[in-house]
């Protein structure tokens, strides 16, 4: 039938399919269209998501399962307390709480502290009460004495040891006071109180060595890897375009941090049970080959700079040259090292770098123009010394770093390297007077708290005391103590009212162990997880201390609105006067400290110079250091004042290394040559002594009088590698000392005994 | 076996003692496993050294009470 459709129809039918024709196409073409952003927008969703994915199990799922884990040793320490009916559950939940890290190692070591000064603590106690029960204000004056020596231990010691001190310190407060008020009962709370931080630290140290232990050395191995990259960075980049002053000195910086942090890790892996443990020798041998080679690459940077602004043209291009040398020694593939195995490769390349740096050094001399005076000459000659020098010590510690990757691939064999040679551990260095000045502001904040609690006959005396104890003594050795406690008491305070809904609105709920838990638990996961981060790391240690020491359940519920308002307020108040005495009694942050931070330096170098026997290169780069890291000026560079301290330790290693390469020759020269040194030696002392530019001046020209003695002209005998050793050392003290941008050539203005000299400048 | 002793006149359960012996005891045969490279051949090391310690303080224990 449809096949004789009129004419027209039929057209027209044919026009709407081929239009439909077109409409399909223009649509599918369309669609097309269209779709392909979407799929290229999925794919990219894909990519993301499992790009995320990876984040997130690289940086946030540590943290989760870090938070897990204190909770779950929370409960296990919780129940345990509960089952022996120990008085007091909570100090073992606050021990978890408070020994709690993120790697295993450090909760081992630090548990192990614990215990060392929680076991004096309560023996110090004991001794107090026995002394003094009746008397309480001799009580309370020793206990005074007692506490300055604990912060004055917590500031001289580094890392863990200093916790000990800590601890050492308020186990007396919980302790010894709540003894004052029963004598009779001493013992047993001593004994309880150890038992119960017993519990809390195999709870916290069993749970984090087993759960998803986080090992020590993965992040030693990374903190090694990255310094290692970094500084082959640092030195290609240095020879292919040369570094600023300001960038060079926040590298160093950098690298300084690095080396602390990096024995931090290291004491810490003392109980650890993988690698690390077997390698701590060589950890600490890497550290302390790191400081010299950072100090050489340090001095040689500065040679170049200066070069640049004073130098013949000729000299500094083919010094340079050499440099890039070196800098090529240590690429590989067009980068620097990322792990040990291409550090061996580099090993081998600084190895043919140095046995071929004589032709090298003799090729490129031969190119000077002969026109050079022997001022440029000794310019080359000291850069060349630098430069081998450099390279020397990067050889050295390439080959130590390279060596990790050998022995890992056998981890429990015992190291032959580090059988018979011992090297010397991380020196510390501190001021006396800042000590000092530490304990007696950890004394003065606990005589105020006690005689106002004397005074008032305020209940909660006890917890006041108690807590200002713990934030004068924790923080005393932190960089910046003001902000350290400013977040303390932010994490005080959502530590208080996390104990107020959990006192009376969550444990009135609890019927069984299993309530008990889920009705103190959101404070546990919310101030863990506040301390897991590194920002708020002291806001989760207020929340977490607070909120466990007010948590309303001993063995049974024990919650009671006014004790717990009184002890609110007392805690406040307490960590309000500690604060205070950190502003008045301010080690850290103040001109004064820093001028003696400066001072030390300066008096290091003079000690150099002068002591009968001279200091030990590392021991004196180890003291230098110490001190400014001790200061705290190196994590605060953006400051002038502490800038000034930078430029002081950077001075004294100069020069201080300089002056130890000059003593050693001594016995070796001419007793005229002797002569000239001793005095530039002593001239170096008195300018180190007195800064200024008359100082500078006279030790300049001594410097120059025995150059001038040493130079072949003078006719003195000596060996040749003496000479040239004496020669490019003096060169370089020179030209370091005349340096404009040395803190040398400042110091008059901002380092004075009085403002004489100032208002005599003005 | 005296299931306490005293220790400066304070009477102090033996079972702390055998805590002590044990926990010594772990760490001396961890060296001794470290060295041996035994633990090449175990699965969680951290969890072997928890059990050796279980092992070692309940056989010290039983033996106090039995």
């Amino acid at each position: 039938m449809n096949l004789w459709l009129p004419v027209n129809r039929r057209r027209a039918l044919l026009r709407m399919g081929w239009h439909l024709r077109v409409y399909a196409l223009a649509s599918a073409r369309r669609i097309a269209q269209l779709a392909k952003p979407l799929l290229s927008m999925a794919n990219t969703l894909g990519l993301s998501a499992t790009l995320g994915a990876r984040e997130w199990w690289r940086l946030d799922a540590p943290v989760i399962a870090y938070v897990f884990k204190v909770l779950l040793a929370s409960v296990l320490a919780v129940w345990i307390s509960l089952r022996l009916e120990f008085d007091q559950p909570r100090t073992a939940l606050l021990t978890v709480a408070i020994v709690m890290q993120f790697r295993s190692g450090m909760v081992l070591t630090k548990s192990y502290y614990r215990l060392i000064g929680t076991i004096f603590g309560i023996l110090a106690s004991f001794f107090l009460v026995a002394m003094f029960a009746q008397e309480r204000v001799l009580f309370l004056l020793c206990m005074t004495i007692w506490i300055g020596l604990c912060t004055a231990g917590s500031v001289i010691f580094r890392n863990h040891q200093s916790y000990a001190f800590v601890l050492a310190g308020y186990t007396l407060c919980i302790v010894g006071l709540p003894a004052t008020l029963t004598p009779e009962l001493t013992f047993n709370i001593g004994v309880t109180r150890l038992s119960e931080i017993l519990v809390g630290l195999l709870c916290a140290t069993v749970v984090s060595d087993l759960v998803f232990p986080q090992r020590m050395w993965n992040v030693t191995l990374q903190t090694v890897r990255r310094r290692y990259t970094d500084f082959c960075d640092l030195l290609r980049v240095s020879a292919r375009e040369g570094v600023a002053h300001a960038t060079l000195q926040a590298h160093m910086l950098r690298f300084i941090g690095d080396i602390f942090s990096l024995e931090s890790f290291r004491a810490s892996s003392g109980l650890e049970t993988d690698e690390s443990r077997g390698h701590r020798h060589r950890l600490r041998l890497l550290n302390n080959e790191f400081m010299e080679v950072s100090t050489t690459f340090h001095a040689f940077s500065r040679l170049l700079q200066r070069q640049q602004a004073n130098s013949h043209t000729e000299v500094r291009e083919s010094l340079l040259q050499l440099y890039q040398c070196l800098a090529d020694a240590v690429t590989v593939q067009h980068r620097s090292a990322h792990t040990e195995q291409e550090t061996l490769a580099i090993v081998q390349q600084l190895k043919a770098f140095r046995d071929d740096f004589d032709l090298r050094l003799q090729a490129a001399r031969h190119r000077l123009p002969a026109s050079l005076q022997t001022k440029d000459l000794l310019d080359f000659d000291t850069g060349a010394a630098y430069l081998l020098r450099l390279a020397e010590e990067l050889y050295v510690y390439s080959r130590t770093y390279g060596a990790l990757a050998k022995s890992s691939a056998t981890p429990s064999a015992p190291d032959p390297l580090q059988a018979g040679e011992l090297p010397a551990p991380l020196e510390m260095h501190f001021d006396p007077l800042a000590v000092g000045l530490a304990a007696l502001r950890g004394g003065i904040t606990l005589l105020i708290l006690a005689g106002l609690w004397i005074f008032t006959d305020w209940r909660s005396g006890i917890e006041a005391i108690t807590i200002g104890v713990i934030t004068s003594t924790l923080f005393a050795n932190s960089p910046s103590p003001n902000k350290t406690i400013r977040h303390f008491m932010a994490g005080a305070i959502i530590g208080t009212v996390l104990a107020y809904f959990s006192n009376f609105w969550w444990l009135t709920e609890a019927h069984d162990f299993w309530t008990l838990i889920i009705a103190i638990s959101p404070g546990i996961l919310l101030a863990s997880w506040l301390g897991s981060r590194p920002a708020s790391a002291f806001i989760g240690a207020g929340a977490s201390v607070v909120y466990l020491l007010h948590i309303g359940f001993n063995t049974v519920f024990s919650a009671n609105p006014v004790t717990f308002l009184n002890d609110a307020v007392a805690d406040l108040l307490a960590i309000l006067v500690s604060g205070t005495m950190y502003g008045l009694i301010d080690l850290s942050g103040s001109v004064w400290s820093r001028q003696r931070v400066s001072n030390a330096l300066r008096q290091l170098v003079v000690a150099v110079c002068r002591d009968a026997t001279p200091l030990r290169r590392a021991r004196f780069e180890a003291s230098a250091r110490d001190l400014v890291q001790r200061s705290g000026s190196a994590q605060r560079v953006g400051e002038v004042q502490d800038q000034e301290v930078v430029k002081w330790l950077f001075s004294a290693l100069e020069i201080g290394h300089a002056v130890i390469a000059l003593r050693e020759q001594l016995p070796h020269v001419s007793p005229e040559m002797a002569r000239a040194l001793q005095n530039a030696i002593q001239q170096i002392a008195s300018l180190y002594e007195a800064p200024g530019k008359a100082a500078i001046a006279r030790a300049a020209t001594a410097v120059d009088q025995a150059l001038t003695v040493a130079a072949p002209a003078a006719g003195y005998e000596m060996p040749t590698h003496v000479r040239h050793l004496l020669l490019t050392t003096l060169h370089f003290v020179h030209s370091t000392l005349l340096d404009e941008a040395s803190v040398l050539a400042f110091s008059p203005t901002v380092f004075t005994r009085s403002g004489q000299e100032l208002s005599h400048a003005t | 076996m005296p299931r306490e002793f005293a220790l400066l006149d304070a009477l102090v359960p033996t079972l702390l003692l055998a805590f002590i012996a044990a926990a010594f005891g772990t760490l001396l045969l961890d060296r001794l496993f470290a060295w041996l490279g035994a633990y090449r051949l175990v699965w969680y090391p951290a969890l072997f050294r928890l059990a050796i310690f279980g092992c070692l303080f309940a056989g010290l224990g039983l033996w106090i009470y039995q």
